[in-house]
């Protein structure tokens, strides 16, 4: 194969929003099938609406993408590994939220509730609150990426 | 049936077990797909470990 030793660039394909896994994996298939040197295929969730590509050169990409459904067309330019390299290892959800801070729950049985965080758990990625409106203060654990941080730690 | 991720290795799987690592530590709380083509040839690949090629989850709880 000419491109054996190339190396890789990244690029950027844009798709129909909430459909990225579904070209990923189509694409997947027809690298294969046609022998195309696409090297590896990235989804990432906060990437809504495009996914990368990794691949030697530009003109691969766009023949493989010409009869995938909801690929749309390849986004001028490249990226660098080093681009991408914050899709790879995410931040836990909790990152940014701290003991004492006023949060508001964005889902679930209690969204809308304002409340103050006990507990910050970042292996489980949950954090352990105590509502506002609440008569009896009980603590509620709740997942990280359900909250909204209102106020940053509070000194009392 | 909603994919699951092996938690020990974060391979996207249909079953009940992960074949690759037999383990049945399974989560369907995941996000992010990574799919590894050319493990040998791929930067990506190379940068989170993988030997394999698979399709991958980013992130499992």
């Amino acid at each position: 194969m000419a491109s054996e030793d190339e190396e890789s660039a990244i690029f950027v394909v844009k798709t129909t929003a909430n459909q990225e896994r579904s070209v990923a994996v189509m694409l997947t298939q027809i690298a294969k099938k046609d022998r195309l040197d696409i090297r590896s295929i990235l989804a990432p969730d906060e990437l809504k609406g495009y996914i990368l590509i990794e691949s030697p050169r530009a003109s691969i990409v766009e023949q493989a993408i010409q009869t995938v459904p909801h690929a749309r067309s390849i986004v001028k330019g490249q990226s660098s590994l080093d681009e991408i390299m914050h899709f790879l290892t995410p931040k836990p959800t909790v990152t940014g939220i701290t003991e004492g801070a006023i949060i508001e729950i964005t889902s679930g049985p209690f969204k809308g509730e304002k409340a103050r965080v006990k507990r910050v758990d970042e292996g489980h990625e949950e954090i352990t609150v105590e509502l506002f409106d609440a008569v009896v203060p009980i603590p509620i654990t709740i997942r990280g990426d359900t909250v909204r941080v209102l106020k940053k730690e509070e000194q009392s | 049936m909603a994919e699951m991720v092996c938690r020990e290795c974060h391979r996207i799987l249909k079953g009940q077990t992960c074949p690759v690592c037999g383990s049945g530590n399974l989560s369907s709380d995941w996000s992010g797909m990574v799919i590894i083509i050319d493990p040998k040839r791929s930067e990506i690949a190379k940068k989170i470990g993988i030997e394999t090629p698979d399709r991958y989850a980013l992130k499992v709880r």
